[in-house]
């Protein structure tokens, strides 16, 4: 079995209070050729459909505004919209739960499953019950947990872990899905083409659909004004669960709420084809309550705050609620592209990832997350909600540091003392002047006749162990400025020639 | 923590968290009226520009897509059906009884076990809108659409879409909901309540716009998208059609 196999029985750890950090993580998958490959392959794939599918929409700039506009409105009156949301999805026979945190969302499905006598459940890929690690809770309580999306059977039969929030298993490739059902499944015989493996799973799945009275579901959208809920999925698995079972338990982070119905007008057009690069996926519903004779007959939504609200009171920080989890940020990410997503210790890879664990975990765990990018942009320019992620990395990069400052034992490190002589000089016209001077005299003696400085001592060391140095020019700008000012054309011409000659 | 001690917990969380949120829901619509809508709402479609779109999207995902005249609608149906090789289809209970070709086995929906439904071959039934853009299907689940799960087990879907129910782009689909001018494919429940039209015709706001209130009882409770047959690309990427919904959808476009 390859590297990528091992991981997948190894289970990746998606579990941010353990995961080591990024850097460590990501050297195993640099090391995994099979997996980098299976993940450039997807990605390519995904992004190619998505960039002819956005080019051929001439308002994809303003519906990326619309979008942008409807989810800050909604994360703006949020309360006022989950009221109304639990009002009329109250009225139209729905029950609405509240939890503070993943523990209470779990002890309250946990509950309703118990209600209802449960032994089995099956359910539609959720990345919120990933984030509050249902699963494993639910299966140690002794309920069989079935999941129902092909990528979710392939992790879930194959014991590995999701490494994308669209295409969770798209690191697996045919041979060891081929291997994972063989043995899961027990059918022997079976090819590894793709059709083949997708009619396994059908065949696998029928019959729990036909017999497992109890669904759970996550939501793409909450609509307050209808008190509905609409999910987005391609398979018909999603259908399945939401209209064949007895009872549906939905959860739903709180900022999914659209005030609007009609919301989805732009919300519809941006998701499928900033996730899979489709016009639209093959089915999106959407319901509200219990509707006699079609459908489930108790329906329950579970809102869970877990850390969104924390996220929500911060200025800056507030835009990473207005995520619709399409994934184009990961499918852009240079970073995401070379190390998969299990290197980011969490269930959200990437450059959403990146800023949303180290919130949720308010900065308790994934502190090595808002230094998983180059902070090249890609990202920002593909969100359809635009968030400016390379923002909020900065600004989460500020808060990590400000804590480790604030360690007693951090004061005479190295690194803070000279950014504290550095803070004192700057601050000071002629320190800087006679610090600049003693640099440039200093670094005189580094400078090699091209200009550069190839090799330094000591800490400097490090910067030129894999970069180059320009040397300190003879004039400094102000020091041009005053000659200028008082001297004449010839010294501006010589600083232009020195400046060319560089 | 008791429940609503958590409602409370979070709902209070939030509003420390929001301080310039509005105070009540009246405010809330006046906040809509500064909403962006710069995107294109309607299209610059002639009518036949836009059923052959929708054709043509339908196609790109796969399904089958004939035309006819409506006094052929029933024969074409016939066609189609003896065509599929099948003979046994369920259909829901508005499906004018015209549409059920002789020389088959029906099964009309009032009430079928999910076993029942699983055991069809096909079902057949209307739609309330087409969306030419991303060649789009919506039902809201009438009489004549059929309940959720009748569109789901069996897998082959014949729909009937008329011609005068494709719009071009996504917001006029979502018009055509809030205005409720078009009724479904066929006349039933859904379209046939008067009285709560013009009610909502008075209450209608300056700017043209349904109140917030009237918009909600007006808006459907149910409704599915469906582009193209189930599919999935899970395993390296490679589209298959057909996981768990029905793995042939056939279109016919009846103009009219």
């Amino acid at each position: 079995m390859s590297a990528a196999g091992e991981q997948l029985g190894g289970r990746a750890i998606l579990d941010p209070a353990l995961a080591p950090p990024f850097p460590v993580a990501a050297l195993a998958v640099l090391r995994d050729p099979q997996l980098r490959k299976n993940v450039a392959h997807a990605i390519d794939v995904i992004q190619g459909k998505r960039a002819r599918l956005v080019a051929e929409k001439p308002d994809w700039q303003a519906l990326r505004a619309a979008a942008s506009w409807i989810k800050d409105e909604a994360l703006r009156n949020l309360g006022l919209y989950l009221e109304e949301f639990e009002a009329r999805c109250t009225a139209a026979g729905g029950v609405v739960h509240w939890a503070a945190d993943a523990a209470e969302a779990r002890r309250i499905i946990l509950d309703l499953l118990r209600e209802e006598k449960a032994s089995e459940v099956i359910k539609i890929k959720t990345m919120t019950s990933a984030e509050i690690q249902l699963n494993p809770f639910l299966e140690a309580a002794g309920i069989g947990v079935y999941e129902t999306d092909l990528a979710e059977i392939i992790l879930q039969l194959g014991e590995g872990e999701p490494s994308h929030i669209v295409v969770p298993a798209l690191h697996v490739n045919r041979s060891q899905v081929r291997e994972i059902f063989a043995r899961r499944m027990g059918i022997r015989d079976l090819p590894d083409d793709p059709q083949a493996l997708t009619a396994a799973a059908r065949q696998y799945l029928r019959g729990k659909f036909l017999r497992v009275p109890t669904a759970i579901s996550g939501a793409n959208f909450l609509i307050a004004e209808t008190g509905s809920v609409a999910v987005v999925e391609s398979e018909g698995n999603g259908r399945m669960c939401l209209t064949l079972p007895r009872t549906l338990i939905t959860l739903a982070g709180i900022e999914k709420v659209l005030p609007r119905f009609q919301d989805l007008e732009v919300m519809l057009q941006v998701l499928a084809r900033s996730a899979t690069g489709e016009r639209m996926n093959p089915y999106t519903s959407l319901w509200s309550g219990v509707t006699a004779g079609d459908g489930p007959e108790r329906f329950h939504v579970v809102l869970l705050d877990n850390g969104r609200t924390g996220i929500l009171a911060r200025e800056r920080e507030r835009q990473t609620l207005r995520c619709i989890r399409c994934a184009a940020c990961m499918n852009a990410c240079p970073v995401y592209r070379q190390t998969g997503g299990h290197a980011y210790g969490s269930v959200y890879p990437g450059p959403i990832g990146a800023i949303l664990t180290p919130q949720l975990e308010q900065l308790r765990h994934s502190q090595s997350l808002p230094y998983a990018s180059s902070l090249c942009g890609a990202c920002f320019e593909v969100c359809p909600v635009k968030i400016n992620i390379p923002e909020v990395l900065i600004d989460l990069r500020a808060q990590v540091t400000d804590r480790q400052r604030r360690r007693a034992g951090r004061f005479f490190d190295p690194l803070y003392l000279g950014l504290r002589a550095a803070n004192l000089i700057f601050a000071r016209a002629w320190l800087f002047h006679g610090a600049q001077w003693m640099g440039r005299m200093g670094l005189r003696l580094f400078t090699r006749k091209d200009g550069w400085i190839h090799a330094l001592p000591g800490v400097g060391g490090k910067w030129t162990e894999t970069r180059d140095l320009r040397g300190l020019p003879q004039q400094t700008f102000h020091e041009w400025w005053a000659a200028r000012k008082t001297g004449t054309e010839g010294t501006r011409e010589q600083g232009n020639k020195r400046a060319e000659a560089k | 923590m008791s429940a609503s001690f958590s409602r409370e917990v979070v709902l209070d969380r939030i509003r420390r968290a929001t301080p310039g949120a509005a105070a009540s829901g009246a405010a809330l619509a006046e906040a809509y009226g500064a909403q962006p809508q710069n995107y294109i709402r309607c299209g610059a479609m002639s009518a036949g520009e836009r059923v052959e779109l929708m054709m043509q999207r339908l196609r790109e995902y796969d399904a089958e897509v004939v035309e006819c005249a409506a006094e052929e609608l029933a024969r074409t149906i016939a066609t189609q059906l003896a065509a599929s090789g099948r003979w046994r289809f369920v259909a829901p209970p508005g499906l004018p009884s015209e549409w059920l070709a002789a020389g088959f086995d029906w099964r009309i929906d009032e009430g079928l076990t999910a076993a029942e439904i699983e055991g069809a071959e096909g079902v057949v039934t209307a739609a309330f809108c087409g969306v030419a853009d991303s060649g789009t299907i919506v039902l809201h689940h009438s009489a004549s659409e059929g309940r959720r799960v009748l569109t789901l087990l069996p897998d082959w879907h014949l729909c009937i879409l008329r011609a005068s129910q494709v719009v071009e782009t996504l917001p006029e689909y979502f018009s055509r909901c809030a205005a409720r001018e078009q009724g479904s494919g066929v006349r039933d429940q859904e379209s046939g309540n008067e009285g709560t039209r013009e009610q909502g015709n008075e209450k209608m706001g300056t700017e043209g716009r349904w109140t917030r209130e009237e918009r909600t009882k007006r808006l459907p409770s149910l409704v599915t998208w469906i582009s193209g047959p189930s599919a999935t690309a899970d395993i390296e990427m490679t589209r298959i059609k057909g996981v768990h919904g029905p793995r042939f959808l056939h279109v016919i476009l009846v103009k009219d």
